[in-house]
């Protein structure tokens, strides 16, 4: 008897010990006693996919040997949303996967994803290190205004221009025009004609999907149109600014003929100087330099009235888990990954969201050069267009090619509906999404 | 007088034509040249460099070879998604036709009330599409935690009523004199099938193998949904990736690329067909002729 | 007196003798060898369906539990544009995708079935498109109908016709899918219908050459009604397939423009993965197994009815 209380009093003192020098010691934090594997889903598909495997290799370099690594599985963006909803109904949710603020919002009111602002406090994460506005992007209200992911970069949408086709019109590749009409001149001139067709774009476009529907979505803001009311109470405010702006589009291909429907793949298609100028995200800059395609990134100007465009925000979302001890290993893991983004706003992907990154006096001279880079950074000033935060988001994003807006307008490119029909379907619809919550 | 006709209906030395056959023989071996080209094409795009793809005029040879589009697709795990696809179709396809086998047998040879029926639901099965049930097995899987492993992906694929088919077919002309001899000695319905019916039944089986092989080798929808991480992936899911409208891998890679890389995913169904042509073609026919 | 002869002779001869002959008698043996198949073929590819089924009556959206609605997907999902648009496009890919095969699969069986020089190549030419996947094929075609730089477009401008937008056009996309499949699936009707015609008894040959008739009235009063069977059965099979289109399409065209070229099983496909709206899938997916029995019942009764006249 005396034996096993003797024993049991070594081992809890030995555990204690343990425990202890473990909260001291740096890099071993207290539960990691056994390895632990985070398990990290990402939907990246474009060259950024290359930079954010570096990261986290970086990291599992880094924590090699110290109990925590980073498994990252790659799941298409469309199945995405499926997938970790089927895997958490299961409680088999993967720990934490990139997420764009402003549409997870179902996501938030099923529990699928976890507010953070408890963790982040515990793990020292320095909130107030961010931007506001990207933590304030961050959170849901309805939500008890919870912190739902850890903001990692603030991309907007910039036009990327072919110097190649600027040099060759004539133009000086170290200006661009600040406005739409200028900006369609420019076009016209760089743009490639066989008889009526568009050989090559002066404006890269494609005839359905992501870019004729941000394209709308863009200009239609300029122009005054607001998906929804501030109060997010009334949906298409403006309708007449939406309904210039689809004709706008169809303009492009139609009267001044500076777009083809024909192209299928964007990305493609201005890597191979198929057309020159190009709005798209900096998720593409990897890959266009990698290509050797002579780019500079411009900002985007002001078509309709107002100088502005879309930005998209990503981070890190934490997904519920049964073992909730876990937590305090992702946010470890995520923290690192912050703190150690410069790589990945210099050469992956969109602006820092963390004020001592873009502070840094090698910000603007490393990673990739600025005269491709800069526009994005900067032009976070005037990037406005975000996402719905609602629960019917999705319906609402400009960014896509499949979603409802998206699908409806496809029917506006194509001839088959008139823009005021189709704007009185998409006010219908996002009137209900509205409602709904 | 020369007797035209005649000389019209000769058949050219060797072969089965007759000379007034021959403009329609070189007709219709136009159409096969014409089927063959996309594969043709395939080839030949994907042995050259990517800059002398897109080109106006169009060149069936290539100007150079080069391999440098098979190394760009040997970038990705080709060899883990093939490595899968023989696994999952391998296993899936043998235990398919094992199944199938003692059950064509059964319903061909056995008396049981019912037998009908059930012969004739497998059948209305090929009508459903399996689409209504793919989301909730999904989310089974998933619940089991069987997601993106082996068995996920082979167990839903083993029933396949074609290889059911394909056997009851041969098994119903069977001659019932061999089966006897072995009753006489004591042998049940088990050793009877295994021990003669199945030896004999060699040639759907072969039939049933390759068949059952190849559909499931090209199987798409379900592995799409089913592999949560790339290297579990099978071959034609994989290889999707390099597909312009779909794939992830668009901006990184072209069309050369793409060739090569479904130039890789035919090679091995296009020779397990070659070396197995006769018994693919006969499955498929004795199964079909008495349909 | 003979009953008892008869109970003698049941009761003489050996049981297992009887296990075979006998009529009358169950052979459990049957329920146990078919049990290997049945059991997954219940539980993976039957309960699934049965599941779906019961989806098909509820709103689900993955987390929580299906909320019964009775047939509220059922009606949305008829008054969906989208559905519409899907349904019309099944029709019209089998109305371009079964007679092309068929048709197509018809001639080059008879081609081969010459044995003329180079028939052994043909056949393996012909079917080899049948074993590759989708995943090819799609790749493939997508490069061939490359508007600006395929090989079809650049053979078309040769003689004169402008370059076909065969992907990127709401009129041609659903041709350009369908292209690609009549290529892929008609080897499977070229064979059935080899094998049937290589079935045709020679003497209805030679009675017919007695008879005088050429080559083509052979054919007609000869071979097809002879091969009506397969015939029938290829436009069944392919009937069936074609409706249930969906690998060509997304890896082709993924359903555009304007779902120009979209399938019921892409919609699905689309509603179910992508927007989680697995009570509507499955709704839309039963009403498409609906469409399939009818159009095969209707295909099976028309073409006996024109087999009697």
């Amino acid at each position: 008897m005396a034996k096993k209380l003797e024993m049991n009093r070594r081992r809890f003192v030995g555990s204690a010990a343990a425990t202890g020098l473990a909260t001291v010691m740096p890099g071993r934090a207290a539960w990691a006693q056994s390895d632990m594997e985070l398990v990290h889903w990402s939907w990246l598909a474009a060259s950024d996919a290359e930079v954010w495997g570096k990261m986290i290799d970086a990291f599992n370099e880094a924590h090699k040997g110290k109990g925590l690594q980073i498994k990252m599985e790659v799941i298409p963006e469309e199945q995405y949303v499926t997938k970790v909803n089927a895997a958490a109904a299961t409680g088999r949710a993967p720990d934490f996967g990139w997420g764009t603020a402003g549409v997870r919002a179902k996501m938030a009111a099923d529990g699928v994803i976890v507010p953070l602002d408890d963790l982040a406090d515990k793990a020292g994460l320095d909130i107030a290190d961010f931007d506001a506005f990207a933590i304030k992007q961050a959170r849901y209200p309805k939500y008890d205004n919870g912190l739902f992911m850890v903001p990692m970069d603030l991309m907007s949408l910039q036009p990327e221009v072919n110097t190649d086709h600027l040099k060759e019109a004539g133009y000086d590749p170290e200006t661009f025009p600040g406005d739409g009409k200028t900006m369609l001149e420019w076009a016209d001139k760089m743009t490639k004609r066989d008889g009526d067709t568009v050989t090559r774009s002066g404006i890269m476009m494609t005839g359905s999907g992501v870019q004729p529907t941000v394209t709308w979505g863009i200009v239609a803001a300029q122009m005054g149109f607001q998906r929804a009311s501030e109060d997010l109470k009334e949906a298409a405010v403006n309708p007449e600014a939406g309904i210039a702006a689809m004709q706008y589009v169809l303009d492009l291909f139609d009267k001044w003929k500076v777009s083809t429907r024909d192209v299928t793949d964007r990305y493609k298609a201005f890597g191979t100087g198929q057309g020159s100028i190009f709005w798209t995200g900096p998720w593409t800059l990897n890959g266009y330099v990698d290509q050797g395609l002579p780019f500079r990134t411009y900002l985007f100007p002001n078509i309709g009235g107002t100088q502005k465009t879309y930005f998209e925000m990503g981070g890190m979302e934490f997904y519920k888990q049964q073992d909730e001890s876990r937590y305090a290993a992702t946010m470890e893991a995520v923290k690192w990954l912050s703190d150690n983004s410069f790589l990945w706003t210099t050469v992956g992907r969109g602006a820092s969201p963390r004020k001592s990154i873009l502070n840094r006096p090698d910000y603007k001279t490393a990673g990739h050069p600025w005269e491709i880079r800069g526009a994005f950074v900067d032009g976070m000033s005037f990037a406005t267009e975000g996402e719905i935060p609602v629960l019917a988001g999705p319906d609402f994003t400009i960014y896509s090619g499949g979603n409802y807006l998206a699908k409806t307008l496809e029917t506006v490119w194509a001839g088959l509906a008139k823009p005021e029909d189709v704007m009185a379907q998409i006010k219908d619809q996002w009137q209900r999404g509205l409602d709904a919550g | 007088m020369a007797d035209v006709g005649a000389v019209l209906r000769a058949q050219l030395p060797g072969t089965r034509l007759a000379l007034k056959d021959v403009p329609v023989w070189l007709f219709g071996m136009f159409f096969v040249v014409l089927w063959a080209a996309p594969f043709v094409w395939m080839v030949s795009t994907s042995l050259k460099p990517s800059s002398q793809v897109m080109t106006p005029v169009v060149e069936w040879l290539p100007r150079e070879v080069t391999l440098e589009n098979y190394r760009n697709v040997m970038k990705y795990p080709i060899a883990t998604w093939a490595m899968n696809s023989v696994i999952v179709a391998g296993v899936a396809t043998a235990l398919c036709v094992l199944f199938g086998a003692m059950a064509g047998y059964a319903l061909a040879r056995l008396r049981f009330p019912g037998r009908n029926v059930i012969f004739l639901l497998f059948l209305a099965s090929i009508m459903i599409p399996p689409e209504v049930g793919v989301v909730p097995l999904l989310l089974a899987m998933i619940k089991v935690g069987w997601a993106s492993t082996y068995q996920a992906l082979i167990l839903p694929t083993i029933a396949n009523v074609l290889a059911v088919y394909i056997f009851r077919q041969f098994f119903l002309t069977f001659p019932r004199e061999l089966e006897e001899a072995a009753i006489v000695d004591g042998a049940g319905p088990f050793k009877i099938f295994f021990r003669i019916a199945l030896p004999l039944a060699r040639s759907p089986a072969i039939a049933a193998t390759v068949i059952v092989f190849t559909l499931n080798w090209n199987n798409f929808l379900w592995p799409l949904l089913i592999t949560f991480d790339e290297n579990m992936k099978t071959l034609p899911v994989g290889i999707a990736a390099f597909a312009p409208v779909v794939g992830s891998h668009t901006q990184l890679e072209g069309y050369a690329t793409a060739m090569a890389a479904v130039t890789l995913l035919c090679i091995p169904s296009v020779v397990l067909f070659l070396a197995l042509q006769r018994y693919f073609i006969e499955g498929i026919t004795t199964s079909g002729l008495k349909g | 007196m003979a009953d008892a002869v008869v109970v003698d002779r049941a009761a003489a001869a050996p049981r297992h003798a009887r296990s075979l002959s006998a009529r009358g008698d169950i052979e459990w043996a049957g329920y146990a060898l078919v049990a290997f198949f049945a059991v997954p073929f219940l539980i993976f590819n039957v309960g699934p369906v049965l599941f779906g089924i019961y989806v098909g009556f509820t709103e689900w959206g993955i987390i929580g539990s299906p909320q019964w609605i009775g047939l509220e997907n059922y009606r949305t999902a008829l008054a969906d544009p989208w559905v519409r648009v899907a349904f019309v496009n099944v029709m019209k890919y089998a109305l371009v995708i079964v007679p092309g095969v068929t048709v197509l699969g018809l001639l080059f069986a008879l081609f081969v079935n010459q044995s003329w020089p180079l028939s052994a190549v043909s056949r393996t030419i012909l079917f080899t498109p049948n074993v590759v996947s989708a995943t090819v094929i799609g790749l493939i075609w997508v490069w061939v109908l490359d508007t600006q730089f395929g090989v079809l477009n650049h053979y078309l401008g040769l003689i004169g016709i402008g370059p076909i937008k065969w992907l990127t056009s709401v009129q041609w996309s659903l041709i350009g899918v369908s292209i690609a499949s009549i290529w892929w699936d008609m080897g499977l009707a070229f064979v059935l219908f080899l094998a049937a015609l290589q079935n045709v008894p020679r003497d209805l040959y030679e009675a017919a050459d007695i008879d005088g008739a050429g080559r083509l009235a052979k054919l007609w009063h000869v071979v097809l009604p002879h091969i009506r069977p397969t015939i029938s059965m290829v436009v069944t099979l392919q009937l069936i397939s074609t409706m249930r289109i969906f690998s060509q399409v997304y890896v082709m065209t993924d359903g555009g423009p304007a779902g120009s070229s979209s399938s019921v099983i892409y919609y699905i496909y689309k509603t179910a993965v992508q927007q989680q709206r697995l009570g509507f899938a499955s709704a839309v997916s039963i009403l498409l197994f609906i469409a399939i029995l009818i159009l095969t019942i209707v295909q099976r009764f028309v073409l006996r009815e024109t087999a009697r006249g």
